[in-house]
């Protein structure tokens, strides 16, 4: 009997990799059919590239040159890819070498920290979460300034109206010099549920419902007579606190740390009553981020078991929209009979946010032993500038904002995103049907603006998860408001440095 | 007549509790073999909506859509897999082989060392894992040996805690009379081990067989961190590498290459799951 | 006789532990040296090299006593040992319990090779795996237990699982023993398959019934199995990692972070301080290694122990007697 049932797996497993390798020349089209309904960054190759070119392989071109490229998701090695198909006399020069490491369990930062120490990189990608180890950090003296690889940069971000922010956190503090630049931009703006609006306040025009929560106005007051008038009616104004956290972590006046000691800006230390405010007046649903629970909330169901009734809005940039909510909303196009429940497709809008915020994103950076090397050098150089720079209908945002990087089969524009040249956004078209039509990239722009990347200190990835804990811990009930700061003062001298010495 | 009555019904009465018991474990036992199993047919949408269920809209067409972009991405599944089984089955050689001769160099003769050196392996035994991993990456940057198979393979040579089983099966199960009686026919000692020894110990092979195999194939960590180029990947690096996706992570085909790494360890489990069944014979007493 | 002979082959000792010695010293004592090292030294932050680094020969212990300070340290074990204890009983005690129906003589358990396979199989998921079924299971305000709770109406809102330190806890604990009581069980009654029949059969002519038999023969004749359970249980438990970093994290006040998750945040987040990493689990090995021989003193073998002394007697005698 055990026999058979091994014999039985052994087969399907023996087929199921069989069928894998057959399964590998028609992964291009694969690729590109699910383009449409999954992210741009996981089709290995556009249509046009025929059967040959479709081997999985670690390398990208052929030429003599090689550059080590390292990233943590295939999303910057497949635009390497995408920019040798574009110009193949780049492949023929040189050969892009791909490492990739998952950030999971930290694995990415300790060895490419090793690779860097031994000058075995040239190019590398770093998310907002660590990017400022890279370019202010400890890590910061890896990396070759912009300006050193041959580029103009200071007309160049002039000239693609790069967004600020973006241009903040590249740059390096010791000698003020760019280091490193992101292709998308993630301002966050608002997304809000229309049906609700309309029933609320009466109307779902964005310019009405931004007035109804004070968005742009820097302060909250509005915003909470929002959540009780919403909250009359039954529905919570957000899912969890971590959707507001996200606003509140990244427009503050101050980071977390200031002069090496360990700073809590007044704008954070009020997320302590923030967050106590949505519990206990039943504000949010209390789910938090990326859980079932938070889902359920973009599908516009009452939690399981539950009669509640579905969160107002999200507060995200332009890639929460792609990557979440439009795969969450449980529909592909609008309910034909406008019951939104469990189908919100085409029931959401996009206003400012109460304040300007960003969240996420990837900067690219190139490594000092590149710049040194006379035969990296260039090579590099046009990478890097092509998808950072570069604000022509040829360069990788323009394609990348519009849909064209990876286009659905049939030819229509694939996912939209918003990125750092506001020159290309200006003539960009955002108009998506998720938003009911609307033009998304209005209030995406406004909130580029806003943000703000000078706050930002090396260690927020690890200051953010203690500090929310400990609000969790006071909003809850569990500790007063002092024990909660005392412990969380005490657990970032433990985890991050020593006492004071931050 | 009464007395035996009595204990008849409380054996049937222990009976309906072991039973119940044994019942009830083996469903938590399966339940997540089935959740992983039917989420590789679910959309990424379903799983996000409620992530425990047993239920499917379209099992085919989600497997296949799941199993494109798993396939899709840019590294292999297939090279993965067989990059797995060559680290595993090669660590569980090397581990199985050179523990149990190691356990009978400590078993079968006595030297001035011995104590000394046994007393060695279960101190190596005790220091934790998470450091001697930080020197050794940090050591195999250092000589350029990473991304190659090698380096996660010869360290099972020395497998402090399976020496410290292994000698404890010698000391429960072999008598030295076996030894000696080979001495007599003339056999070398190399010889006596491969050929009379080592067969003696199958039982207790098998079962280190099957945790060292588990072990080393769900081994993430220090793969991660030394093999860094695709086509050195481990199927668990792949796996990580969807989940590391961190604007969209598609539940679905993580699932699938959960399934997919789950699948080859059941294979395994299986064949060798007559030792669990019939045991080890590991105690405090020889017959 | 017998022990003369074992004398002469001596040498084949040394012989057949070279593999494991060489790939010892290869492997394995590099790292640990290194860790040594690093622990009494200034090696810290990102761009450390052995080159730069020193020891610190004014303060020896600096790092040491830094790391006593740490609240979070003393957090953490505290967590460690709890969680630990919370999981090895009851997983001791199950796998105990099902050992014993599992060997017993009288009553056989129809289908019980089953049993014992589907039993270990948690063992063959993955830590992530299973981390992320478990997150899903307890997941608040809606997961499986908690709708099943508030239906049942034991609850009006749900049980926030990750609230606080003792439930999340309790979950960390009931992974590990979930995972951990097969594989226990596995090797219990390989320990009592190895016990000499005859010692069963005289109990039963004494008339021992079946607890009686449980307690005073099976569970003092696998003694040396309880050692090897109990020690590498115990080695595991103050090393438990995975689970509580991919399920715990720092959620719950911190209730579920082990030292080894401190370890590892000291070494490889911030400002990166592989020196108190490395003093961290020098402390923590000082510890296993004391614990360890508490249990190998309550556990050993009394009158072996006796044998050898006598043993090593004899020889000091004949030894002399030759000299002479």
């Amino acid at each position: 009997m055990k026999k058979v049932i091994a014999g039985l797996l052994s087969v399907a497993m023996i087929a199921a990799m069989a069928g894998c390798n057959k399964a590998t020349p028609t992964t291009t089209a694969a690729g590109t059919t699910a383009s449409g309904e999954s992210k741009p960054a996981e089709t290995t190759a556009p249509a046009e590239t025929t059967t040959a070119e479709t081997t999985v392989k670690a390398t990208y071109g052929e030429g003599p040159v090689h550059i080590n490229l390292w990233s943590f998701t295939n999303e910057v090695p497949n635009m390497a890819q995408k920019y040798i198909q574009l110009n193949p006399e780049f492949g023929k020069k040189y050969t892009v070498d791909v490492t990739i490491i998952a950030t999971t369990n930290q694995a990415y930062q300790p060895a490419l920290d090793a690779a860097l120490k031994n000058g075995e990189v040239d190019m590398y990608a770093a998310e907002a979460a660590f990017v400022l180890k890279y370019t202010k950090g400890d890590g910061a003296q890896f990396a070759a300034a912009y300006k050193d690889l041959g580029i103009d940069v200071d007309k160049a971000v002039k000239d693609a109206e790069i967004a600020q922010y973006t241009v903040d956190i590249g740059t390096r503090t010791s000698d003020s010099a760019l280091v490193a630049l992101g292709y998308q931009a993630t301002g966050g703006a608002m997304i809000y549920r229309a049906s609700i609006a309309k029933e609320v306040f009466g109307s779902d025009d964005p310019a009405t419902v931004e007035k109804e929560v004070g968005g742009g106005s820097g302060k909250y007051d509005t915003f909470w007579k929002a959540a009780a008038k919403l909250k009359e009616k039954g529905y919570p104004i957000v899912s969890g606190d971590g959707d507001v956290w996200h606003m509140v972590e990244n427009s503050s006046s101050s980071g977390w740390v200031v002069d090496g000691k360990l700073n809590i800006a007044p704008e954070r230390q009020a997320f302590f009553d923030i967050s106590k405010q949505l519990v206990d007046n039943g504000w949010c649903n209390e789910t938090s981020d990326w859980q079932p629970s938070w889902f359920a909330d973009m599908k516009g169901l009452p939690q399981e078991g539950k009669d509640n009734k579905s969160a107002f809005c999200f507060f995200g940039p332009a890639w929460l929209i792609n990557y979440s909510m439009k795969d969450n909303c449980g529909g592909k196009e609008a309910p034909a009979d406008g019951n939104y429940a469990g189908n919100t497709f085409g029931d959401w809008r996009v206003c400012k946010a109460p304040a300007g915020f960003f969240w996420g994103g990837t900067w690219v950076l190139a490594s000092k032993s590149a710049a040194e090397n006379a035969d990296k050098k260039a090579g590099v150089a046009e990478l890097i500038n092509w998808i950072t720079l570069d604000a022509s209908d040829k360069g990788l945002q323009y394609l990348w904002a519009n849909g064209l990087f990876a286009p659905n089969a049939d030819g229509t524009p694939g996912t939209k995103d918003c990125v750092a040249s506001g020159k290309v956004m200006a003539t960009a078209n955002g108009e998506v049907a998720f938003l009911g039509g609307q033009n998304m990239f209005p209030a995406f722009i406004a909130a580029n603006a806003n943000a703000t990347g000078k706050n930002m200190t090396q260690y927020d990835e690890n200051i953010n998860a203690l500090f929310r804990e400990q609000v969790n811990q006071y909003a809850h009930g569990q500790k007063s408001i002092d024990d909660a700061i005392k412990d969380f003062r005490s657990r970032v001298a433990d985890k991050i440095g020593e006492d004071g010495s931050l | 007549m009464a007395k035996t009555a009595t204990l008849h019904k409380e054996s049937i009465g222990l009976k309906v509790v072991i039973y119940i018991v044994c019942v009830i474990l083996a469903i938590l036992s399966l339940l997540p073999f089935f959740i992983m199993f039917t989420n590789a047919t679910r959309s990424t949408a379903e799983i996000q909506s409620s992530a425990i269920s047993l239920y499917s809209a379209h099992p085919i067409q989600n497997l296949m859509r799941n199993w494109k972009v798993f396939n899709g991405k840019s590294f292999d599944p297939s090279t993965g897999f067989v990059n797995s089984l060559i680290v595993s089955t090669c660590t569980t050689i090397l581990a199985v082989y050179f523990s149990c001769l190691t356990s009978y160099a400590l078993f079968a003769y006595e030297w001035k060392l011995r104590d000394a050196f046994f007393g060695l392996i279960v101190g190596i035994m005790m220091i934790p894992g998470t450091v001697t991993m930080i020197g050794f990456y940090q050591a195999a940057y250092q000589v350029h040996m990473t991304n190659k198979l090698a380096m996660l393979i010869i360290p099972a040579i020395a497998s402090p805690n399976m020496v410290f089983f292994m000698r404890q099966y010698l000391q429960a199960s072999l008598s030295l009379e076996i030894v000696d009686s080979g001495r007599i026919d003339g056999a070398g000692e190399f010889m006596i081990f491969n050929r009379i020894v080592f067969p003696l110990m199958k039982p207790a092979i098998a079962t280190q067989c099957i945790f060292t195999f588990v072990g080393s194939w769900n081994n993430l960590f220090l793969p991660q961190i030394l093999l860094t180029k695709k086509e050195k990947y481990t199927l668990p690096i792949e796996v990580a590498l969807l989940n590391s996706d961190i604007y969209q992570t598609e539940y679905g085909s993580i699932y699938l290459g959960l399934s997919l790494t789950v699948i080859p360890l059941l294979i395994i489990y299986i064949l060798l799951s007559r030792y669990i069944v019939e045991g080890v014979a590991l105690g405090g007493v020889k017959s | 006789m017998k022990s003369k002979k074992l004398v002469d082959y001596g040498k084949y000792g040394y012989l057949f532990s070279i593999p494991f010695i060489l790939a010892f010293l290869v492997f394995s004592l590099y790292p640990i040296l290194f860790t040594f090292y690093i622990g009494f030294s200034d090696f810290a932050g990102m761009t450390a090299t052995v080159k730069d680094s020193k020891i610190l020969w004014s303060e020896p212990f600096k790092n040491f006593a830094t790391v006593f300070r740490a609240n979070l340290f003393r957090k953490s074990f505290g967590n460690t040992c709890i969680i630990w204890i919370m999981n090895f009983i009851p997983q001791m005690g199950l796998a105990l319990l099902l050992t014993a129906w599992f060997t017993d003589r009288r009553s056989k358990v129809k289908g019980q090779g089953i049993f014992k396979i589907l039993f270990y199989m948690p063992n063959i998921i993955t830590a992530a795996t299973v981390a992320v079924l478990f997150t899903q299971i307890f997941a608040y305000p809606s997961g499986p237990i908690n709708t099943t709770l508030i239906k049942l109406g034991l609850s009006e809102k749900g049980v926030n699982f990750m609230l606080t330190p003792g439930r999340v806890r309790g979950v960390v604990a009931f992974i590990q023993f979930w995972q951990w009581y097969g594989y226990t069980m596995v090797m219990l009654i390989s320990g009592v398959i190895g016990i000499n029949p005859e010692i069963f059969e005289a109990a039963d002519l004494d008339g021992a019934n079946r607890v009686q038999t449980f307690f005073l023969i099976t569970l003092p004749c696998i003694r040396t199995i309880m050692l090897y359970v109990l020690v590498t249980s115990l080695i595991g438990g103050l090393n438990m990692f995975d689970i509580p970093a991919l399920y715990a994290m720092d959620r719950g006040d911190a209730g579920g972070y082990t030292v080894n998750m401190y370890i590892k945040d000291v070494a490889f987040t911030g400002k990166q301080r592989y020196n108190l990493a490395a003093a961290a689990s020098i402390i923590m090995f000082v510890i296993i290694v004391l614990l360890s021989l508490v249990l190998f003193y309550i556990m050993r073998d009394k009158d072996e122990a006796k044998l050898k002394k006598l043993k090593k007697q004899q020889l000091k005698a004949a030894k002399a007697k030759k000299a002479y």
